[in-house]
């Protein structure tokens, strides 16, 4: 056997088995939308229809008909938008302070801000709770997204592209006659762009996803996020399996869409934020 | 080369710090404090917020409670399923990712999906999938001969059933974690192994697997503290029930469990403490090993 | 603009980087601070600048005090040693952002930047990146950038230490004739002494935090005053003996006064020349090594007091010939026991 052909083999046999895992990953997917189109006989048909002759495109209605889907979804975004862009302002703030200023503590309140990175968020959950409920803010938007608008792990990463930015940079703007301020705004952040991308893609994936939080702070149903309102949808919808699934369907299809215009920088952006962790 | 800080230039840093350090200061470093305090209360009027008496009550309560202990022995079942298992199989795939000429980037994008996708949704469809009777998993195993299995409602089950969810869940981020680890490994390497007349596996064991290591104990400290937390997994898998007989109670469903539906909030700071306990010794331990094994 | 120093300081850690030192930039001449790595000449420029303030001491432009005044207000413009370009700008953005600072309306700012761009001779790559473009190019962006608000006093920290040898000399020909053309007063600030000799007005040359000397390049070259510039200027390093019996300087007329407080000698390599009479020789010695590269001519004499350099004895020379060196009385340099200047040459006696 020559080298050339035994390269092919080598070959043809790692892509079927990188095949086989990529049906995989994706068979539930194609499971949740097959179903989510079948009539509630096909639904629980053996052996299984895989592909329904006629959609049934009535349970989407009915699954939209039985919760507000809509509401839950205007709701996600809106809190996913806030929260995501108050993360941004603060984090770009404070990483600037501890970048490039000098003020007094400076090194000691950075790894007092490090440290509680520490703690698990879920043991913050009882207190926060507590403290939103002092307030008054459950079920409303401030109580879902509050305690995220500030974020030390993004601190931590944009401060460190920050420092990545030669000194003579800053020094050129300041003969230049720019401010701190405007510096910041005119030159550090876009030069320091793919970071905030990454840090703006863990809040977006994060928020959006969030399920603990959001569940423990809204009760009244006009309050939902999509993942709580889709929860909360099972307790309704029992076993109809094919409006469970539609419904699901609605509630991932938004990401999948933005994931696949977007999946290089979510893909590197979340890698990005690992590495450094 | 810089100045050196001044009152002024304090002052000035603080504005740029402010909002930042209100909002963690309210948010993240005084729960810190709070719920250390809270799981020290004794008698506590959720309402008024008055605090009549401290203790170590809470913890001996815990301590005595079957649930909380079977609530630490399912975590760790769970972790030691899903960490080991996760780190093999996508490392295993990242290896091939990194080997086959074309393609690569679209098959990492395929096995990332499931990550970015909501977990609430996902779990749906998966409890749809280990549906006893008309679920697709046990329609497939049926051709193996293997009788249908109750993942949901036999006890027995349950927690493989979390395992082999999240395992498919959390996979793509491992293999994008592996896969800059290879890129960062100097091709001259193997290069110079294959000079050597090092074989494939020779080369795996001698470079890919010492260069990764730190790779590997990054991916495994992240999994590690990921799963320990795990709570959305189960709560949508089981329809909001810690599954069949309290047989998928973990660590943090116990205290969402004490907090939310028992409003016994001293409790479940309590409980939360031992949690970060828990994580903490954990980590240390993973730095530990790692200082003697991990090439760096 | 004139510049002023009035007895400044400036610490780091502890550390005394400049020690009270005080000089004048005159108005429209090009000044190089010149020294070894670490001799604080670049800390010079940041106090100049604004971007680094004074423990003790008055800095003065004209006859305005600066020295509380910020980069922002100080209004002076700056190359640096890596450019300092900003990467996500275009060359154009580049040049504008200082008017842009100054909320000049966009038209103008344009038509001026564009101006700048003809006077560094960049027009052609206005729409580009920074990235896109080769090291003299960036630096004359930079110039440009440095240029653009018209500032009564720039500022070059190393600027051409990042090209490669034949841009450097064409680069500083250009900042040369930039500088006449806009007749701006520019302090340069470089640790290559060809570079200060062939660009300058007027050269400091700084050491340890002190001024060692301030004054013309042909003065600093041929009068130095002590042994440290001495050393630190010319190519290749002057000859410096110790002085010895072995040393035979009766040949010339020197003042016995000045010779007897002499501790050290001094002299250049292209100023000895080959005599035949042994009485006129200051010392003799054996080839020990001949250097050719082009038209350059390199002996080195090994002799009783050590290794002596010599480049304009012309092609005559071979390895172990034996050797009698003269030189004349105006070129030589002499030095006290402080390395301090005693002697240097009858033309300034």
């Amino acid at each position: 056997m020559t080298q050339k052909n035994k390269k092919r083999i080598v070959n043809t046999l790692l892509y079927a088995i990188l095949t086989i895992g990529a049906l995989t990953m994706l068979l539930p997917f194609f499971w949740m939308i097959s179903t989510s189109f079948k009539t509630a006989g096909q639904a629980v048909a053996m052996p299984p229809v895989w592909i329904p002759k006629d959609l049934q495109i009535s349970n989407y209605e009915k699954a939209l008909s039985m919760a507000p889907f809509g509401r839950y979804f205007l709701n996600s975004v809106l809190v996913t938008a806030i929260s995501t862009t108050g993360e941004l302002i603060t984090t770009i703030l404070a990483a600037f302070a501890f970048s490039r200023l000098e003020f007094y503590g400076k090194n000691v309140l950075f790894v007092l801000l490090i440290s509680t990175m520490m703690v698990p968020g879920e043991l913050l959950t009882i207190p926060n709770f507590v403290t939103l409920s002092k307030w008054q803010l459950i079920n409303t938007y401030p109580s879902l997204f509050l305690p995220f608008l500030a974020n030390v792990f993004s601190i931590y990463i944009l401060k460190e592209a920050f420092e990545a930015i030669p000194d003579e940079i800053y020094y050129a703007a300041k003969v230049d006659g720019s401010s701190d301020w405007r510096y910041l705004w005119t030159v550090m952040v876009p030069m320091a762009k793919s970071s905030i991308v990454s840090i703006a893609i863990l809040g977006i994936v994060g928020s959006w996803n969030s399920f603990m939080w959001p569940l423990i702070v809204t009760t009244e149903q006009s309050m939902r996020t999509l993942p709580v309102g889709l929860q909360a949808f099972t307790t309704e919808a029992g076993t109809q399996f094919e409006l469970l699934m539609a419904a699901s369907t609605i509630v991932v299809i938004p990401m999948i869409i933005v994931y696949l215009f977007l999946q290089k920088n979510i893909i590197e952006g979340l890698a990005s934020g690992g590495s450094k962790g | 080369m810089h100045n050196k800080p001044s009152w002024k230039s304090t002052f000035q840093s603080l504005l740029y710090l402010a909002p930042a350090l209100i909002l963690i200061g309210i948010f993240n470093i005084y729960p810190i404090f709070k719920s250390l305090a809270m799981s020290f209360y004794t008698d506590y009027n959720i309402f008024t917020g008055e605090v009549k008496s401290y203790g170590l009550d809470n913890f001996s309560r815990i301590f005595a409670d079957p649930n909380f202990f079977r609530a630490i022995k399912n975590t760790f079942f769970f972790v030691l399923g899903v960490v080991p298992i996760s780190i093999v199989i996508s490392l295993a795939i990242a290896i091939l990712l990194n080997r086959i000429p074309k393609l690569s980037d679209f098959f990492r994008s395929v096995y990332f999906l499931p990550f970015v996708t909501s977990t609430v949704a996902v779990s749906i469809v998966w409890n749809w999938l280990y549906h006893t009777r008309f679920g697709l998993i046990n329609y497939f195993l049926s051709f193996v001969g293997v009788d249908p299995i109750a993942w949901l409602t036999n006890p027995n089950y349950s927690i493989m059933a979390l395992v082999i969810m999240s395992v498919w869940k959390g996979l793509g981020y491992n293999i994008i974690l592996f896969l800059v680890g290879l890129n960062n490994i100097n091709k001259t390497y193997y290069q110079a192994a294959e000079v050597d007349g090092a074989k494939s596996w020779q080369q795996f064991t001698n470079i890919t697997v010492p260069l990764l290591s730190p790779y590997i104990l990054l991916v495994s400290i992240i999994g590690v503290i990921n799963s320990f937390k795990v709570f959305t997994e189960v709560y949508s898998l089981f329809a909001g029930r810690p599954g069949p007989a309290g047989s998928a109670l973990t660590m943090v469903f116990y205290i969402y469990e004490k907090f939310y539906t028992e409003y016994q909030y001293g409790v479940a700071s309590a409980a939360g403490i031992v949690l970060f306990l828990i994580i903490l010794v954990f980590t240390l331990l993973q730095r530990l090993i790692s200082n003697r094994f991990v090439h760096n | 603009m004139q510049v002023t120093f009035e007895n400044v300081k400036k610490v780091f850690d502890k550390n005394v980087v400049l020690d009270d030192i005080s000089f004048e930039i005159p108005e429209s001449e090009l000044v190089t601070i010149l020294g070894p790595s670490g001799c604080g000449k670049s800390t010079t420029l940041m106090l100049i600048s604004g971007l680094m303030f004074p423990e003790n001491g008055r800095i003065l432009f004209g006859d305005k005090d600066v020295t509380e005044m910020d980069a922002m207000e100080r209004k002076v413009g700056m190359v640096f040693q890596n450019y300092a370009l900003y990467p996500h700008l275009s060359v154009l953005e580049n040049i504008m952002f200082p008017l842009k600072m100054l909320k000049m309306p966009k038209d103008e700012r344009v038509e001026r930047a564009m101006e700048l761009a003809k006077l560094v001779k960049i027009e052609g790559q206005v729409n580009q990146k920074p990235g896109e473009l080769s090291g003299g190019q960036q630096q004359r962006v930079a110039i440009a950038r440095a240029l653009a608000k018209e500032p009564s006093l720039l500022l070059m920290d190393e600027p051409l230490s990042n090209l490669d040898a034949r841009l450097r000399i064409e680069m500083r020909e250009e900042i040369r004739r930039i500088q006449e053309e806009t007749n701006v007063t520019t302090v340069f600030v470089t640790h290559d002494q060809e570079e200060a000799l062939s660009i300058s007005d007027k050269i400091m040359v700084l050491d340890k935090g002190y001024i060692q000397q301030y004054s013309s390049p042909t003065d600093l070259y041929n009068k130095p005053e002590n042994l440290f510039v001495a050393q630190f200027l010319g190519t290749p390093i002057i000859n410096t003996l110790t002085m010895t019996e072995a040393l035979n300087l009766s040949s010339l007329a020197i003042d016995p006064t000045i010779l007897k407080k002499a501790k050290t000698v001094a002299i250049r390599p292209e100023n000895i020349f080959e005599v035949k009479d042994e009485s006129e020789a200051f010392i003799k010695g054996t080839v020990r090594f001949v250097e050719v590269i082009g038209k350059n001519v390199t002996v080195h004499v090994d002799t009783e007091i050590g290794d002596i350099v010599a480049t304009d004895l012309g092609f005559i020379h071979e390895r172990g010939d034996e050797i009698m060196l003269g030189v004349n009385e105006e070129d030589l340099l002499l030095f006290d026991d402080q390395d301090l200047t005693i002697q240097r040459g009858v033309s300034n006696a």
